[in-house]
């Protein structure tokens, strides 16, 4: 009785297995499109949702589910995807994840199916951005800086008055966060486990570039002091001033909100993205603020990235996803989504939008304007930006600010690896 | 110790007084650092978002805290996961036997030369890297569409363990003598019959240990299912875990913990059930969980 | 005759989908809207040949193995041995030493990275109680990394050779261990020349499988580093998958596949070889 039943244990799932794996869509004339998301903020999954939901209800006959996904994984599994022809339809991604796949041919050119409100709403040096090949490969729908949060109360405990200037240049913030350093806290901490996209982005304050790209993709690099001037401001604090907790460079974004809440730093820096996750958990009685947009010697600028959506070449139902691209692209609704994630809608009606929605906000107007100085950046458009990302500019930032690479092997290391990915 | 000292049965006993502690003070020390992982985990299962970033808080959380478990099992479907997980292991289990069942008979019963050559593949594929099996694989169920399904990671299972439930069920028929065929034979019983009613019923300790190993390394399978399959839906236990272990910018420590262990709890009562059963049939091979 | 048939579904599912593997190391496969695959010799092993992350990455690969394999053997030996004396609890100890085993190693991982944060993880709350450093990021520093994963690797592995080796003991005579008892042989000098040369043929065949099993491992250090920081955790078996699922190059990843295949069968012969001589002397 006892092995009959084990049998039965072992045979019911394997059969349920073998029956599911022939189920199919029986409703005919219904289009059935999926939707790969990165988002990973509770309140952004819920927006996410809540605008699929609301379309599901309003078009019976396009139906849309969510493939959840995040921006570690994505890029793995759009690989595979594309490659076993199961991509979904609508892939929500950021920018500087998608010229290679643009240039095999996996991404759907939209500017046959973009209404030309859509076309408008957006600015010209965003649609650059996601131009590739005189295609348009994606719409870009939010774009994230990087700030400094303070906390307020360590601030006028220890008698520094919140800088008041239109921007902050990184000595500023290095004799700030050297005068806010104490026996028992660090100046300011910043979770650098995957330092490249924050290097990159913010590089533009010194004019760093880093590539030089054709319009096949290719590209040559060059680092010089532009390109190592922030990595070069972050090492200084670490083992010059001693102002920037060591270990916070070894985690994280997110893991040193906790460390930001118990006063460890007095400021931290990081992408605006976190101020969500500031207002959601801060304990009783924590109040931060943002500081002025960082600049170096050539002013505040950071390299814009946007999240992106695009269509799949190889769906089948490219016109359907169109529709609901438009839907999505929506004023409410990039509005809606930049607020869950404090982040700075592309669209001008979504921006116009979010300015109104979030004006009682004070938060909100200095992470507005470290947003209104982005500029597209090479890197987004460079074919094999992805694994130089992953193979040389990450590891070779973790060992430069872990004191274990000097700045001219960084430097050597950087170009030398592009070079070997690139002659490939 | 000094060489010239004789040994005198006084010193002796003193000696043996000290070994024993110590022994006990050794195995303590094993059993902690074995054990003390699982209990930490759930601790913190149980712990506050607050308790579990002090790090000056105790081993022991203050009070029971259910909110990590509620919110683990609402943030992942670990319950249809582990659906999955049983489905998949349970079928790459049967057809692992169906098919390394004849086959291996047909091995133990061959010529030498067939033999050797099925046992130096069998040892050859063992030593395969993951990534040999995984993309010829990973580009066949591309073309028979079973990507993202898990009809093709059971496929996937099958093909991995095959190699090694052949060698365990091989090693096993090696003890059944062929005197015992001979005799059912000369019994008059046909093929068929010998086997089904004498060498079987005497292979079934094979058969279990076979179809525990090739559960086990499917049930607990990351690398596969990774590359295969894509809908949140069709997750197995790991891949789902993995997922929420998350990417940058979210920390959730507390579920995390709670959803380890409540993963964790159907693998050690499985387990617990079998780990005899599992330690004698390591004699005839070798497992990895 | 009638037997072969039989075969047909290990050919079909065993010895194809390999030995297509073997031969994709030799061509252009590379993902892409229907790009067509061409053989291209050894082109892909020149390649490789300059490829310095790669055999960076194998040095990682070999020395994780390695510290793995033998840290595991020594410490399950020692526990083995304890489990094999006439200790009260013993039983009960032998079902908790087995804990390990039971979890599968995606969840290994996360438990380690709990115990291992720095902010939160009881391993630097131990080494604050006790007055040491506690404020390292243990699988974020690139010095610490490495040994940091080891460690994670030993405990995941240890369960498994100890019951081996457990068995192993079990089966030494007890007849030649009294025999040298009379002899006057104390307990240490019975260990080396009684119990370790019966155990040889286990300690070969389980050594030799946790070395194959340790280089090919995967979910562990996926989970908990993925490889990081600064490339000090990243196996092979990572990087290889990097090439093919990241960077879309199948053929070019076979290729490591292969040559990582050679230089470990290489090694084990080599080292079957000497065990095979010395039991021979």
């Amino acid at each position: 009785m006892k092995r009959r039943s084990t049998l039965a244990a072992v045979l019911v799932p394997a059969l349920a297995v073998a029956l599911g794996g022939c189920t199919s869509d029986a409703s005919a004339g219904r289009v059935e499109l999926t939707f790969l998301s990165v988002a990973f903020q509770d309140a952004t999954v819920e927006a996410t949702d809540d605008i699929i939901q609301s379309w599901n209800e309003a078009h019976p006959d396009i139906q849309v589910t969510v493939l959840q996904s995040n921006y570690d994984d994505v890029h793995d599994q759009l690989v595979t995807q594309f490659q076993s022809n199961t991509p979904a339809d609508l892939i929500y991604n950021e920018a500087s994840d998608l010229a290679g796949f643009a240039h095999q041919g996996y991404l759907a050119d939209l500017s046959p199916l973009l209404s030309e409100e859509l076309r408008e709403d957006i600015p010209e040096k965003y649609w650059d951005i996601v131009t590739i090949d005189d295609r348009v490969i994606a719409a870009p729908t939010l774009v994230q800086s990087y700030v400094v949060f303070a906390n307020t109360k360590l601030l006028s405990e220890a008698g520094v008055a919140m800088p008041s200037e239109t921007s902050l240049s990184w000595s500023s913030l290095r004799e700030l966060a050297s005068s806010l350093t104490t026996e028992s806290r660090y100046g300011v901490g910043w979770g650098l486990r995957q330092p490249a996209s924050a290097m990159m982005n913010t590089a533009l304050n010194y004019g760093g570039t880093f590539f030089d790209v054709d319009s096949d993709g290719s590209a040559t690099i060059e680092v010089d002091d532009a390109e190592l001037a922030v990595p070069d401001q972050v090492h200084g604090m670490l083992f010059e001033d001693g102002s920037m907790d060591p270990t916070s460079v070894t985690q994280s974004t997110a893991e040193v909100v906790p460390g930001f809440f118990a006063g460890d730093y007095a400021m931290f820096i990081g992408a605006s993205y976190l101020a969500q996750q500031l207002t959601e958990g801060a304990p009783e009685g924590f109040s931060f603020s943002v500081l002025p947009p960082l600049a170096g010697d050539r002013g505040a600028a950071q390299a814009a990235n946007p999240q992106t959506l695009s269509i799949a070449a190889q769906s089948p139902h490219q016109a359907e996803a169109a529709e609901f691209l438009e839907y999505f692209m929506a004023a409410e609704h990039i509005s809606r989504l930049g607020q869950s994630d404090w982040l700075r809608p592309v669209p001008t009606s979504a921006l116009e939008h979010l300015e109104q929605a979030t004006a009682e906000i004070p938060v909100w107007r200095p992470l507005l304007e470290t947003g209104a100085d982005l500029v597209g950046a090479p890197f987004t458009r460079a074919l094999d930006y992805p694994q130089w990302k992953l193979q040389y500019a990450t590891p070779g930032l973790q060992k430069y600010f872990a004191g274990s690479l000097s700045r001219e092997e960084l430097a050597a290391f950087w170009s030398d690896g592009w070079a070997s990915i690139s002659d490939q | 110790m000094t060489r010239s000292v004789p040994p005198s049965p006084l010193r002796h006993s003193i000696r043996l007084n000290l070994t024993r502690p110590m022994q006990y003070l050794a195995l303590l020390a094993y059993v902690g650092f074995l054990a003390f992982p699982l209990v930490f985990l759930a601790t913190a299962a149980l712990k506050t978002p607050g308790e579990l970033q002090s790090a000056s808080g105790g081993i022991l959380p203050a009070t029971l805290y259910l909110g990590n478990l509620e919110s683990a099992l609402t943030k992942v479907n670990l319950l249809g996961a582990l659906g999955n997980s049983l489905g998949v292991a349970s079928a790459s289990t049967v057809v692992v036997i169906a098919i390394a069942l004849p086959a291996a008979y047909a091995i133990s019963r061959a010529r030498a030369r067939l033999k050797g050559v099925a046992f130096a593949w069998i040892l050859i594929s063992q030593m395969f890297p993951f990534i040999l099996i995984v993309i010829p694989l990973f580009l066949l169920l591309t073309s028979f569409g079973l990507v993202n399904s898990l009809a093709g990671l059971t496929l996937v299972y099958s093909v991995w363990c095959l190699p090694f439930a052949l060698w365990m069920l091989q090693g096993h028929l090696a003890h059944v003598p062929l005197e015992v065929e001979e005799a059912g034979a000369i019994d008059g019983a046909g093929r068929l019959r010998v086997l089904s009613s004498i060498v079987l019923p005497l292979l079934v300790p094979g058969i279990v240990a076979t179809s525990l190993f090739t559960f086990i390394t499917a049930y607990s399978d990351f690398f596969f299912a990774l590359v295969t399959i894509r809908d949140e839906r069709l997750q197995t236990l790991p891949l789902a875990l993995a997922r929420f272990v998350g990417a940058e910018g979210v920390v959730q420590l507390g579920p995390l913990a709670a959803a380890s262990l409540i993963a964790t709890v159907p693998s050690l009562l499985f387990f617990a059930l079998i780990q005899r059963r599992l330690s004698s049939g390591l004699l005839a091979g070798a497992i990895k969980g | 005759m009638l037997l072969l048939p039989a075969l047909i579904p290990v050919l079909l599912l065993s010895v194809y989908p390999l030995v297509h593997g073997i031969v994709l190391g030799f061509t252009d496969a590379q993902a892409g809207y229907n790009r067509p695959v061409h053989f291209n010799g050894i082109e892909n092993y020149a390649r490789l040949m300059s490829n310095e992350l790669f055999w960076s990455s194998f040095r990682v690969g070999v020395i994780w193995a390695l510290s793995v394999t033998v840290l595991q053997f020594l410490a399950a030996l020692g526990l083995a041995l304890l489990l094999n004396q006439n200790l009260r609890f013993r039983g009960a100890a032998r079902v908790l030493a087995l804990i390990p085993w039971a979890i599968p190693p995606v969840i290994i991982a996360i438990i380690w990275r709990l115990m291992l944060n720095p902010t939160a993880g009881p391993v630097n709350s131990a080494l604050a109680a006790v007055g040491l450093p506690h404020d390292i990021n243990w699988l974020g520093d690139p010095t610490f990394a490495l040994p940091a994963v080891i460690v994670v690797g030993v405990w995941a592995g240890m369960p498994q050779t100890t019951v081996v080796l457990l068995a192993g003991l079990q089966n030494v005579r007890s007849d030649l261990h009294e025999a040298a008892a009379l002899d006057g042989a104390g307990a240490l000098r019975r260990f080396w020349h009684v119990t370790l040369p019966s155990l040889r043929p286990v300690i070969f065949a389980i050594t030799t499988l946790d070395f194959i099993w340790n280089f090919n491992q995967f979910a562990l250090v996926y989970v908990l580093t993925a490889g990081g920081p600064g490339g000090q955790t990243m196996l092979p078996m990572l990087f290889a998958y990097n090439e093919a699922f990241k960077y879309g190059n199948f053929g070019y990843a076979s290729a490591m596949g292969n040559v990582m295949v050679v230089l470990i069968a290489l090694t084990l012969v080599f080292y079957l070889r000497h065990q095979a001589k010395e039991r021979q002397s």
